[in-house]
């Protein structure tokens, strides 16, 4: 016991003594051990997505690839209708099976019309999913065409306080209207996963037979669809035969050579659930993924930090190990073993850290809602669970790891050498391994900002390159297709129109800014009916261009009155249509060989119509050419794209304006509201829409970059501790420079020298291994900064650590630099 | 050569005032051979740090070359010193990472000496004094007797006219400590001016003039034909 009292009592007086040496160790690792926290707790979040389903092994998602001639395979989450029965019927393996259909019907309440969101599904969702049950018979909600399931908070929301169950709730499809009978109300879908099930009805596929295609077509992608095996079943034994199966069950796909096997057109995976969220690719999820790749960055920067916070504390003791020397050595003289010095030292660091956990805990604390803030969680510690606990042993493991190696350098002093006399005791391995522990340090300091500098590069990149339109004062409406809006489409967009304000107003197929496949095959006289070209088809309205601010390097724009738009798709199969106008970006022009943009006005292109069982073309002229736009987010390629003139149907209206964006809402809203009351206003800048896309990036590289600082503040922590101490051991040699003639500034630039070199060779470690892993990270943007930019990076970073040791060390080597030289040369 | 007049060293700490040197007057000509002698703590060390301005005077005059140099700065002392003074320490005080030749040429690197007049010069002197056959080793690897006539050799290579020894055989050996006497009277031979803090009676004899201290005073001045 005493001597139990007697180390913790010297340990706490070193601690106290040496106010630099404990306070760079513990700051060093607290700021480490806050990090790990921080990144544990965002990593812990993306690995929950999906983990607790009881069948989750056997739970699987089916995805789907096509690869029409001339286009880069286009992959979806999403899977088409027939699918399902195929399946089922093909591999008895599968025990239940469902497709998962994401619809926005209007729910009337009395004169109210409320768009609410209800998942269709097929009866063996509840038995695929956990639901949680809260009333009623959830198998009897989806059994009929007219029973459905309420999520708590529809039912809170329309029967607060009353029983929902046997309540009626209208559902206005738009293709159908009917009344359902609330026959469960279920919980809401967890969080953590990556799927989406809202209030829940039965699909029942007569009721969509005007939109046939969602459940029937065999090329369309509407609904998810998810499968269940039996008990022992193997995935493998699907997964290896599903080309098989495409080619079995799959109609002819309808671009190209008729005679190839479908399954090279069509390919299908199937993805287990809990690896939707990290693991999986593809267009259509219902909320947003997250990404294996930064879920491991992160866990490597981590991992890191924290190395680079023991490394301080490794360096640190056995730097200071001489200045102990003596009293290891009187502690041998009297009697300890090598084993309790060891447990001794190791008690030391261990307390060192718990100090610096009691402080990280404080940091993450505080740092805890601008770090929400950063990545839009709602992260918290739960310091009544576990996570207290795994800190708690981290920290601990972390001090033993730390402490091990200078524990066993101090106490394997032998007493008889260092106490006859106080020469330098340490042996040049435990100098040339800090060497090389700075080393590591510094070339993982320097390539974390390489990394940072090239993410943020390309971020700045790709949201001040040229998107081919101006996205400035653009707003956009969306929220119109419904029936009752595109009546008045007309109407709404004249009162636009109207405003003092609005510069131009135009609309379009799509929505400037979200994710949009739709692809038409077209052709010129030149190419025949199986070498069409798969485009991708915007249809715009009229003021189009100009509104957007879209440049036509050859031709005229579309003009009222000239007989532009082609007529509809009946006319066309009947054989009575006109040649219409086309307008078409560059890309489109160069596949489609009509030679350069004023060459190609005048041509004619032929672009496919109808569907499988009537097919025609539509014959245009171009009339116009323009440069690429970018619509999208710049990870894609600029593709081939036509920009067909469409008067009566859109998706989106976009409105130039001048002023204040809140003035111009404003005024949308009220004529919006004035039209229609029932429905909501939905509009969104396009500058946001736009620079939304990086959210999630932008997130991450704030992220990046705060580590990325705090792992190079430790580094210059540990640096400046070590030059300190470093000084002390050279003061001898320092003394007799000085008494043999160095000034002041030959012993400062002696010292410089020595932390210059471990930082140099940092730069050469960092440099290739950065280039080569940034380089490849850019290759994933099809637009992207220029390579040579990242060994510039690679410069910066190097002379800025270069500044930063210096700047270091400085201090201290002018202070010991200054010293009477005789002090460091005193006789015994 | 130098003079010290009515020179005083005190040590103040916050309470304490301790007085290492108490109105010293000590003349030294040009190639004399001169010991300090004394108990521990007399003011030995002090007074040759002090003739090595390696330290300042609290009081009094310290002339060099008839300059007084008494309130001289850092640098200005520095100067002084590198061209004109060489040391020997007990305990040699060699640089433990750098080699006998690295060691050596030490003295002559911060004086813009070209690096090919260098590498003569060291070579010269380690002839002089006989380690030429271990320029490469490193400290380490040399017996103390050899240690010091490597700092010998750093103290004259830089053609210094007047060489500070503190207690130079102090660590060493009788055989060891009689090599390196002879080393100095050789060098005094040759008109190095030489000034030696010593315990050693025997050693003392080697020097033509002898000084000893007590408590800060000079107190008898003895001179050998």
């Amino acid at each position: 016991m005493m001597i139990v009292t007697n180390y913790i009592v010297t340990s706490w007086r070193h601690i106290l003594r040496h106010k630099l040496f404990s306070a760079i160790n513990v700051l060093g690792l607290a700021v480490g051990l806050a990090a790990v926290m921080l990144i544990a707790l965002f990593v812990r979040d993306e690995l929950s997505y999906d983990n607790n389903w009881s069948k989750g092994d056997r739970i699987f998602r089916t995805h789907t690839s096509f690869s029409p001639p001339g286009r880069d395979p286009m992959h979806f989450v999403s899977t088409p209708g027939p699918v399902m029965e195929a399946l089922k019927k093909d591999f008895p393996q599968i025990e239940l099976a469902t497709r998962v259909l994401r619809t926005r019907p209007m729910l009337v309440d009395g004169d109210t019309l409320t768009v609410e969101e209800i998942t269709l599904v097929d009866p063996d969702a509840v038995n695929i999913f956990d639901f949680n049950l809260i009333s009623g018979d959830i198998e009897k909600a989806v059994s009929g065409n007219n029973t459905i399931a309420l999520n708590e908070t529809l039912a809170n929301k329309y029967f607060a306080g009353e029983n929902p169950l046997g309540q009626i709730v209208t559902l206005d499809f738009d293709i159908f209207k009917r009344d359902y009978i609330v026959e469960a109300v279920i919980g809401d879908w967890p969080e953590k996963s990556q799927i989406h099930i809202k209030s829940m009805a039965l699909i029942v596929e007569e009721d969509w037979s005007e939109s046939a295609w969602i459940f029937e077509d065999w090329f369309s992608l509407d609904a998810h669809m998810f499968f269940a095996l039996r008990e022992r079943g193997n995935i493998s034994e699907i997964s290896n035969q599903l080309s098989a199966f495409i080619d079995r069950n799959f109609p002819k796909f309808p671009i190209g050579d008729p005679n190839e096997a479908v399954s090279s057109r069509v390919g299908l995976e199937v993805v287990n659930i809990k690896d939707l969220h990290l693991k999986s690719s593809g267009v259509g999820d219902y909320r947003p993924r997250g990404n294996i790749n930064t879920v491991m960055t992160f866990s490597a920067i981590a991992t890191l930090i924290l190395i680079i916070a023991s490394i301080n504390f490794m360096n640190l003791s056995t730097a200071r190990a001489s200045q102990r020397a003596r009293e290891v050595s009187m502690r041998k003289v009297v009697g300890a073993s090598k084993k309790t010095l060891v447990l001794q030292f190791l008690g030391e660091s261990v307390l060192l850290t718990l100090i610096g956990l009691l402080i990280a805990l404080a940091i993450v604390e505080i740092s805890l809602p601008l770090y929400n803030g950063i990545l839009g969680e709602e992260y918290i510690v739960n310091y009544g669970g576990t996570d207290l606990m795994q800190i708690f042993i981290l920290a601990v493991i972390v001090g033993l790891l730390g402490g091990l190696y200078p524990a066993f350098i101090l106490s394997g002093f032998r007493p008889a050498e260092i106490l006859k006399a106080n020469q330098s005791i340490e042996s040049g391995a435990s100098v040339k391994l800090r060497s090389a522990l700075v080393i590591i340090q510094f070339s993982v300091s320097i390539g974390l900002f390489v990394s940072t500098a090239v993410v943020f590069g390309q971020m700045q990149y790709a949201k001040n390159m040229d998107l081919g339109f101006s996205k400035d004062n653009l707003v956009t409406i969306t929220g119109i297709t419904r029936d009752v809006v595109q009546e008045k489409f007309s109407l709404l967009v004249s009162e636009i129109k109207r405003i003092p304000e609005t510069t131009d107003v135009t609309w379009a197929s799509f929505v400037p800014g979200q994710t949009f496949e739709n692809n038409t095959s077209v052709r010129t006289p030149e190419l025949s009916q199986e070498e069409t070209i798969i485009v991708s088809n915007r249809r715009i309205g009229e003021d189009f261009l100009k509104t957007f601010d879209i440049e036509l390097i050859a031709g005229r724009d579309y003009q009222v009155g000239r007989n532009d738009e082609r007529a509809d798709t009946d006319v066309i199969l009947a054989g009575n249509g006109h040649r219409a106008s086309l307008i078409l970006n560059q890309t489109a022009v160069r596949q489609l060989g009509l030679g350069d943009a004023e060459a190609a006005i005048g041509k004619t292109v032929y672009m496919g119509v109808g569907n499988v069982e009537a097919r025609g073309e539509a014959e245009y002229e171009v009339i116009g050419v323009t440069k690429d736009i970018h619509f999208e987010s710049l990870r894609s390629n600029a593709r081939a794209e036509i920009y067909p003139l469409q008067s009566n149907f859109a998706r989106s209206i976009t409105v130039r304006y001048t002023g204040e964006p809140q003035e111009i809402v404003d005024k949308l809203n009220d004529i919006w509201q004035k039209e229609f009351p029932e429905l909501s206003f939905n509009y969104r800048h396009l500058t946001d829409a736009i620079d939304g896309q990086y959210t999630e990036e932008q997130g991450q590289a704030t992220m990046f970059a705060a580590f990325s600082g705090l792992a190079i503040l430790i580094a210059c922590l540990g640096l400046y501790g070590l030059a300190s101490f470093t000084a002390e051991r050279r003061t001898k040699e320092i003394g007799i420079r000085k008494v043999m003639g160095a000034k002041i500034i030959d012993i400062v630039k002696l010292l410089l020298w020595q932390f210059s070199k471990p930082v140099i060779v940092a730069n050469l470690i960092a440099w290739p291994l950065s280039f080569y892993a940034m380089s490849r990270w850019l290759e994933s943007f099809a637009y992207r900064i220029d390579n040579i930019l990242i060994i510039s990076f690679c410069l910066i970073a190097g002379l800025a650590a270069l500044m930063i040791a210096w700047g270091t060390v400085a201090g201290n080597s002018i202070r010991v630099a200054r010293t009477n030289p005789i002090k460091a040369l005193r006789y015994e | 050569m130098l003079k010290l007049q009515d020179l005083t060293k005190a040590y103040r700490t916050d309470e304490v005032e301790t007085v290492a040197l108490n109105n010293v007057n000590i003349e030294i000509e040009h190639g004399e051979f001169v010991a300090i002698m004394g108990p521990s703590g007399c003011g030995k060390s002090t007074l040759l740090n002090i003739v090595g301005m390696l330290d300042t005077p609290t009081s009094g005059h310290y002339f060099f070359n008839g300059e007084d140099v008494a309130g001289y700065s850092e640098a200005q002392l520095g100067v002084i010193r590198k061209q004109h003074i060489g040391f020997i320490f007990q305990s040699f005080n060699l640089i433990d990472e750098l080699s006998v030749f690295e060691n050596i040429e030490l003295a002559l690197l911060y004086h813009d000496i070209p690096a090919s007049e260098r590498k003569e010069r060291v070579a010269a002197v380690m002839d002089k004094v006989g380690i030429a056959h271990r320029a490469k080793h490193m400290p380490s690897q040399l017996s103390g007797g050899q240690q010091q006539r490597v700092a010998v050799a750093r103290a004259v290579v830089g053609n210094q006219s007047m060489i500070l020894a503190d207690e130079p055989t102090g660590n060493l050996d009788t055989a060891h400590g009689q090599e390196v006497m002879e080393m100095l009277q050789k060098l005094n031979e040759e008109g190095t001016t030489i000034v030696m803090v010593t315990h050693s009676p025997s050693h003392a004899d080697y020097a033509r003039r002898t000084i000893n201290l007590l408590d800060g005073h000079v107190v008898t001045e003895s001179m050998r034909a």
